[in-house]
């Protein structure tokens, strides 16, 4: 049938014509999405490509320079979160990453012991130089007097 | 309190279960009793969960703090309208919702169908009730909402800072609504396929609702974005977090479905498509669910992790795998007796703008389960973040703006080259001459041009439409323009209600548009009586204003705004911070114009420099993303009113299977 086979071709046009942009589209923009503890597993060939890194902001190591937009930080791996509760003897200590972000305010619920999401690029100094700083927001709040 | 709840739960799960039962049983011994009985079980359902409901925000108001979701989401300062809004603030509680909502939309479906569809409506109450099930099955088993505290805190920790806005509390339930009404039409739809009545009988019935549907998702979608415009402070509305991605798929699958319906209705096709389109919709509202409540997919809103995922999931895929199968098995008695015949029809421009529809929601899916797909396969997490959707969309949405332009004017079955010509020529002028003129503009963006084009073109049907129709009135009755155009609306409220979302459509694009590709943004730390530009506006730093009460601290930066010279406004963006959780937020100031939002935010105050950091925005026209957003509510409402000739065509459908005496009509009507 003519008329049905044109229509099956109209629409297989369509479909390979978004497939087609599905598949370029992935291909330039995905990054790596990691946690600390993974970064830390293959520095060497993360230099310099565009990650997201998930981990927990470090006490005691924020650093906010409000006249630049500087925001330095350092983040760690949270307890528990990779999934394996045993951590490998051989690293005494644990993985831990300086983070500087440049010419963007300090988020909101931007604390020590929060879980943020690090967007940026891993320089040669084991620097990551965010580009966004995103911090989880849960829906539910444990204060802190109540712990 | 907590008992009566959590008793009304219970009870309501084992009316559910019964009405199951009744309606099987009534089904296969022909018992018009057995069938009202599961009737009243689900009205008795709908009652209890009702009453559960009125238990948790009894709790919420009067401080229960012994009920642990009490203690989680509320607080004894938390002002009372963020009290009913905590209902749906956290898991438990928006499972809940999500139950009422659905039982009250059965309840009115068995009320609508006390007459009609006597062979359908007891399927699809049976699917019904078994979503309901699943539903009440979590809350009574493993989220329950009325779980108590071992000891009772004196407050609670208090709803979510980012929660506590008017946006909020309207945005979730306009969602909820949406997504749960569509659980309507799939009911109907299951039932046409069991009892094989395949005609467009459950369509017409069904119809308002998915328009119900749609209008809820379209609102539920606006809300939610306005809500991240005036809340999160980073000047956009849109990031395409898995969440927001979950509210949209539904959103594209139940618009596709709406276009696709009229060519079943008008032309007896795409029957196995629509079929399996509502099925699609109902299941991207649970895979929605699913995914904020699985914690599958890392997300910014990153919920608490519940136990809930797996439960989600299978339900998920038994549904899908049921309703696969049984639109399998029934294939052969949805042929069509019609084809379609040209490219240049109506037909051809509705199917390939499901195509595109579809094929959107389908890459949303796709960028948005990436993470774990490339997990799965590669072992290492690669998401796609906002750029992948961009890229993807961007070109789609042209070719949707496009059939959007052409769908309204073109004919039915076939048009001839030369009547296309002179039916578009209005339009394609417009749409050229607005390329035109924003050329010579200055603007450059390929894109730019081509969707304002594009924009101009689908703007342009829509005014040859109106046009169209107040001269054939004007031709028929004397009127005055104004009086015929307001007429024409009335008469055929279906087809002009659709164009005037059109409209909104084109609006909210060009806003979307201008202010994805024009948006300018300064960040500056100032001193007091210090001033910075950004455009044409000169911004000054007064000084701040703290205010204080219990729930609350506000800090406040007073800001002048001059334009040439002259003081244009005042602004007052500030920094809030809630006692009950030791948390900051934001509070945006927005100037909103036609012609561009200024928008900024108190990113932070040094004391001790004494330095307070602005971030501002300039974003052009996306005032016309609410406009058209609002347009497209109001073209749906115009939609939804009640037709003389829509129920004639209902009763006309209906008919054809009453006629063969499927039920003696109990009293008449």
């Amino acid at each position: 049938m003519p008329s049905k086979l044109r229509f099956v071709v109209g629409a297989g046009l369509i479909v390979l014509a978004i497939g087609y942009l599905i598949t370029t589209a992935v291909r330039n923009t995905s990054e790596y999405y990691l946690t600390v503890n993974e970064v830390s597993a293959r520095q060497a060939q993360l230099k310099d490509q565009m990650l997201r890194v998930a981990g927990r902001v470090k006490g005691g190591s924020i650093s906010w320079d409000p006249a630049t937009l500087t925001l330095a930080f350092v983040i760690v791996s949270p307890p528990n979160s990779d999934g394996s509760q045993v951590k490998p003897i051989a690293s005494a200590d644990p993985a831990e990453f300086r983070v500087v972000a440049r010419g963007e305010p300090k988020p909101d619920m931007f604390a020590a012991g929060r879980d943020v999401i690090v967007e940026g690029r891993l320089a040669a100094d084991g620097t990551i130089e965010a580009r966004q700083v995103l911090t989880s927001c849960p829906s539910k709040y444990v204060p802190k007097q109540a712990k | 309190m907590p008992f009566i709840g959590q008793l009304a739960l219970a009870l309501a799960l084992l009316v559910a279960v019964y009405s199951i039962g009744a309606n099987l049983l009534g089904i296969r011994r022909n018992s018009p009793d057995l069938l009202l009985s599961a009737r009243h079980a689900l009205w008795a359902m709908c009652a209890m969960v009702t009453v559960a409901v009125a238990a948790l925000w009894m709790s919420l108001l009067t401080n229960d703090f012994s009920l642990e979701y009490v203690a989680s989401y509320s607080s004894v300062t938390l002002p009372i309208q963020y009290k009913f809004a905590a209902l749906w603030g956290g898991q438990q509680g928006s499972l809940l919702f999500w139950t009422w909502l659905l039982s009250i939309f059965t309840a009115i479906a068995i009320f609508q169908n006390r007459r009609r569809n006597p062979e359908i409506t007891p399927w699809a109450l049976i699917v019904l009730a078994a979503v309901a099930i699943f539903f009440l099955g979590m809350l009574n088993f493993v989220t329950r909402p009325f779980d108590l505290l071992a000891t009772v805190p004196p407050d609670g920790s208090d709803l979510n800072p980012l929660l506590q806005n008017y946006w909020m509390a309207i945005h979730p339930p306009s969602l909820y609504t949406g997504y749960v009404s569509a659980a309507v039409p799939f009911a109907f739809a299951c039932g046409a396929l069991i009892t094989r009545k395949l005609d467009d009988g459950w369509i017409r019935t069904t119809r308002r609702w998915a328009i119900f549907s749609w209008f809820f998702l379209t609102l539920g979608n606006l809300f939610g974005a306005r809500w991240a415009y005036e809340v999160l402070g980073w000047g956009g509305y849109w990031a395409w977090d898995p969440v927001e991605n979950a509210a949209f798929m539904p959103w594209l699958v139940m618009t596709a479905y709406l276009h696709s319906v009229m060519i079943q209705e008008r032309k007896d096709m795409l029957k196995v498509w629509n079929l399996a389109l509502i099925g699609m919709a109902f299941m991207l509202t649970l895979f929605g669910t699913f995914l904020t409540r699985s914690g599958v997919i890392s997300s910014v809103h990153s919920f608490t992790q519940s136990g809930l995922g797996p439960y989600f999931l299978t339900f998920l895929i038994v549904v899908a795998a049921g309703y696969t199968a049984l639109l399998a098995s029934r294939v052969k008695d949805l042929k069509s007796p019609a084809e379609f015949e040209s490219y240049l029809s109506r037909e051809a421009a509705f199917l390939f703008n499901n195509l595109v529809l579809v094929g959107i929601a389908f890459a949303v899916f796709w960028g948005t389960v990436f993470p774990v797909i490339s997990e799965a396969v590669r072992g290492v997490k690669i998401t796609v973040g906002p750029p992948f959707f961009d890229k993807v969309n961007g070109p789609l949405v042209l070719g949707l703006i496009f059939l959007m332009g052409v769908g309204p004017l073109i004919a039915w079955r076939r048009t001839s080259p030369q009547t296309l010509m002179r039916t578009f020529l209005a339009p394609l002028t417009m749409g050229v001459g607005a390329g035109v003129a924003v050329f010579a503009m200055g603007l450059r963006q390929w894109y730019v041009l081509t969707a304002l084009s594009l924009a101009a073109f689908a703007l342009g049907t829509v005014i040859v439409e109106f046009r169209r129709g107040v001269s054939a009135r004007r031709h028929l009755v004397r009127e005055t323009p104004a009086r015929a155009l307001v007429n024409l609306v009335a008469k055929n409220n279906r087809r002009y209600g659709g164009y005037i979302i059109h409209l909104g459509v084109v609006f909210a694009f060009i806003g979307i548009v201008a202010s994805s590709f024009f948006r300018t943004e300064v960040k500056h730390s100032v001193r007091q009586g210090q001033s910075f530009t950004i455009g044409a506006y000169e911004i000054t730093y007064l000084g701040l204003k703290g205010v204080e009460t219990a729930h609350l601290e506000d800090l406040s930066a007073r800001l002048v705004v001059r334009s040439g010279g002259r003081e244009i406004a005042t602004m007052a963006p500030a920094k809030l911070f809630y006692k009950r959780q030791q948390q900051p937020a934001t509070r945006v100031a927005i100037r909103s114009t036609p012609l561009a939002d200024l928008y900024v935010v108190l990113a932070g105050v040094d004391d001790r420099s004494g330095l307070a950091t602005f971030e501002v925005f300039l974003t052009p026209l996306v005032f016309w993303l609410w406009a058209g957003g609002l347009m497209m509510a109001l073209g749906t409402v115009i939609v939804m009113w009640p037709n003389v000739r829509e129920r004639a065509a209902l009763a006309a459908a209906l008919g054809r299977d009453e006629a063969l005496g499927a039920e003696p009509a109990p009293g008449g009507d």
